[in-house]
């Protein structure tokens, strides 16, 4: 057991399972600052899964598979955008809403284009590629952490760069974020709160779509039912428990990574299999726990207590 | 503000009929079982849509079957099955002695609607000796047909019936299959296959194999009792390394458990887990080990993988109906009762074409051989997890 945690395996389990929770956690975060709850991560996914592996069959490439999704998952972003700022309906609901459309939409599109119903086992998709970096690759165990990782697992920790100087260096980041604390403030100065939302939930939905992508071009290399199997709902948790903000999100994906990574591993021994299930919400309540601890204490701090 | 009022009313509308539509779908694995998660997993309607069916009507005096699928045919698993089942019947018997007719329903969400009433049509015309259906979503719709045509006469494969809760109809017939049988074959089979050098990539060191089931369930653990018992018949060291998915959805996770099965020294594993199964099949795929496949011929179906997988599990639904109705022409069928058919039967069997062949070497196929005569003969007796 401990043989198997201290594997470069074990490490790449981590980061495998953080990748798509990451993506999503940080198309919340960029959705949360403008002032929007972006529930419908888990049906981009699942709906970014099934075009990855569609877009990507269609043009025979990967960069443009990547590109088609990015611009579906913006869509369906659009989309929600529409239907919570123009014609006013419950974030939460609309949300809801895409997500069961995605459910039944995947395997009818699925079906349309492959005739499969349950896995895309018939189309020959592009995966992304592992990227093996060269100089680092040799470095003995950090080397075989380091390099050889999937191409949007590397995708995915940049953009949590970009993410952070988008949110805080940038004009148009800092608008999102005026909007988020205050619309009324905003507009008193002659900012357009709804072209920010709009653009904010765009940004949301390509950022989710990347996600999407990994899971069905990367992690797995077929689209199968139902795929997403809560991720977007983790990532929700993630990226609140960061305080929407990507680096935050980062470490709190990159712990629920490792805890389902463990999960995976501690199946291997003799521990019974109902209470390693609980491991990775265990951590999430422990998680939760010691986040509003830090924010009691931080309130008093700031009350002079 | 009256357009928003309807606006959001339609919304909720629409979002509490698809969670009630879904809601139906999401009861999949724990009714089901989910022996047979993988079914919808499997099907394609490339071919045989056109090949079968609507065979023109016998001249009166025949027996005559109604195959309802909620479904449609080509989905290369239990309903293809089913059609060539009754087919090679009606060409045996002659259309005279024999016909049905195949009813494709559709099995999406938005199909169910009309399951029900096509049953009831087609009990309402009185044409059908015995109308044929399968699977857990047709439990319902069966149980009240049953109790408003009492004279009409049904089969009912792969999900247990709930005769008792019903007040006990005595026009059902009940099929179920014996899934601890099969995989104590596909056991023995990777039992005999860990600890063999000769095939490639396999390290006799290691004496592991490998299981991830779906959900922790009554019938996954019969699949998974006749599996430890086929393995420990062979070899009573052999270790099986159990994975639980936790649903059978997440194929990522799954892949993620087999991927560690593989690196601890597991050389084969199986997968009953439906979607979730296949990520055994690419980590076996990634590892360069093996995996076997369930419910159906998983190697023809992902040609990918094909040299992964050395034959598959399958229930044949096909041959247990032939059974049934060559058992209702005689009379002797026995409606009112379930049966659970195992390999004596024919309910049961393993993929072994060319592809099997060619992938286990003869030795171990002739002892399994040996082992499905003994399991017939009752001198093996597989244990089951189920009650029966």
């Amino acid at each position: 057991m401990l043989q198997n945690l201290l594997s470069p395996e074990f490490f790449n389990a981590i980061l495998r399972a953080t990748t798509p929770i990451l993506f999503a956690a940080l198309a919340s975060s960029v959705a949360s600052k403008s002032g929007i709850t972006n529930m419908a991560l888990e049906g981009i996914m699942l709906f970014s899964a099934l075009f990855g592996v569609i877009f990507s069959a269609m043009t025979g490439s990967f960069p443009l598979g990547l590109l088609l999704t990015m611009v579906a998952g913006g869509v369906i972003g659009l989309m929600l955008a529409f239907f919570v700022l123009n014609l006013k309906t419950d974030e939460i609901l609309a949300a809801i809403a895409i997500n069961l459309m995605a459910t039944g939409g995947t395997v009818l599109l699925m079906l349309a284009v492959s005739g499969d119903r349950g896995s895309s086992t018939s189309i020959s998709n592009v995966s992304a590629p592992k990227i093996v970096i060269p100089l680092i690759d040799q470095i003995p165990f950090l080397g075989k952490i380091l390099s050889g990782q999937n191409l949007m697992t590397y995708l995915s920790i940049l953009a949590v760069v970009v993410m952070h100087l988008f949110l805080y260096k940038t004009p148009l980041g800092l608008k999102i974020r005026a909007v988020g604390e205050n619309k009324n403030a905003a507009e008193s100065v002659g900012i357009s709160a709804r072209k920010i939302q709009y653009i904010a939930l765009i940004l949301s939905g390509v950022l989710a779509s990347m996600g999407g992508f990994f899971l069905s071009g990367g992690y797995m290399n077929m689209f199968t039912k139902d795929m997403s199997a809560g991720k977007g709902y983790i990532a929700l948790a993630a990226s609140a428990m960061g305080g929407d903000t990507p680096v935050g999100g980062f470490l709190v994906s990159l712990l629920f990574g490792a805890a389902q990574a463990l999960a995976n591993m501690m199946q291997l021994t003799d521990i019974p299999h109902e209470l390693i299930q609980m491991v990775p919400y265990l951590t999430t309540l422990v998680g939760l726990g010691i986040y509003s601890y830090m924010g009691v204490r931080k309130r008093q701090k700031l009350a002079g207590k | 503000m009256n357009m928003k009022k309807v606006l959001a009313m339609l919304l909720t509308a629409s979002m509490a009929f698809s969670m009630v539509a879904c809601g139906g779908n999401e009861t999949t694995p724990s009714e089901e079982g989910n022996a047979d998660a993988s079914e919808p997993a499997t099907e394609e309607s490339t071919e045989g849509n056109s090949e079968e069916g609507e065979a023109p009507a016998a001249s009166g005096e025949g027996y005559k079957a109604a195959l309802l699928l909620n479904g449609t045919l080509g989905d290369k698993s239990f309903y293809d099955s089913a059609n060539e089942g009754l087919t090679r019947l009606r060409d045996e018997l002659g259309a005279d002695t024999f016909d049905f007719k195949v009813e494709q329903m559709g099995g999406t969400t938005a199909d169910e609607a009309k399951w029900e009433p096509t049953l009831l049509d087609y009990c309402d015309s009185g044409e059908y000796d015995v109308i044929i259906m399968g699977t857990w979503q047709m439990a319902e719709p069966l149980a009240h047909a049953a109790e408003e045509y009492p004279d009409q006469k049904f089969i009912f494969f792969d999900e247990q019936f709930d005769f008792e809760g019903n007040g006990n109809p005595q026009n059902i017939y009940n099929i179920l299959y014996k899934q601890n049988e099969v995989s104590y074959l596909i056991g023995a089979a990777a039992a005999m296959m860990t600890t063999d050098e000769t095939i490639e990539g396999i390290d006799p060191a290691t004496k592991k194999i490998g299981f991830l089931g779906g959900m922790d369930n009554a019938v996954i653990n019969d699949f998974l009792k006749g599996y430890e018992q086929g393995a420990h018949d062979v070899d009573p060291e052999i270790e099986v390394v159990i994975g639980w998915v936790g649903d059978f959805v997440d194929s990522t996770k799954g892949k993620d458990i087999a991927l560690g099965q593989y690196q601890s020294g597991v050389d084969v594993g199986y997968n009953v887990a439906g979607n979730a199964g296949l990520g055994q099949i690419e980590a076996a795929g990634d590892s360069g080990l093996y995996a076997f496949g369930v419910d159906s011929d998983q190697a023809a179906l992902l040609p990918d993988y094909a040299d992964r997988i050395p034959t598959s599990a399958l229930k044949n639904v096909g041959n247990s109906l032939y059974r049934a109705i060559n058992l209702d022409l005689e009379g002797n069928l026995g409606y009112g009762t379930v049966e659970t058919l195992g390999f004596a039967e024919g309910g049961v069997e393993i993929v072994k074409d060319a592809h099997y062949e060619e992938m286990l070497p003869e030795n171990i196929r002739t002892a399994l051989d040996e082992m499905e005569q003994k399991i017939i003969s009752g001198e093996i007796v597989v244990e089951t997890a189920i009650e029966r």
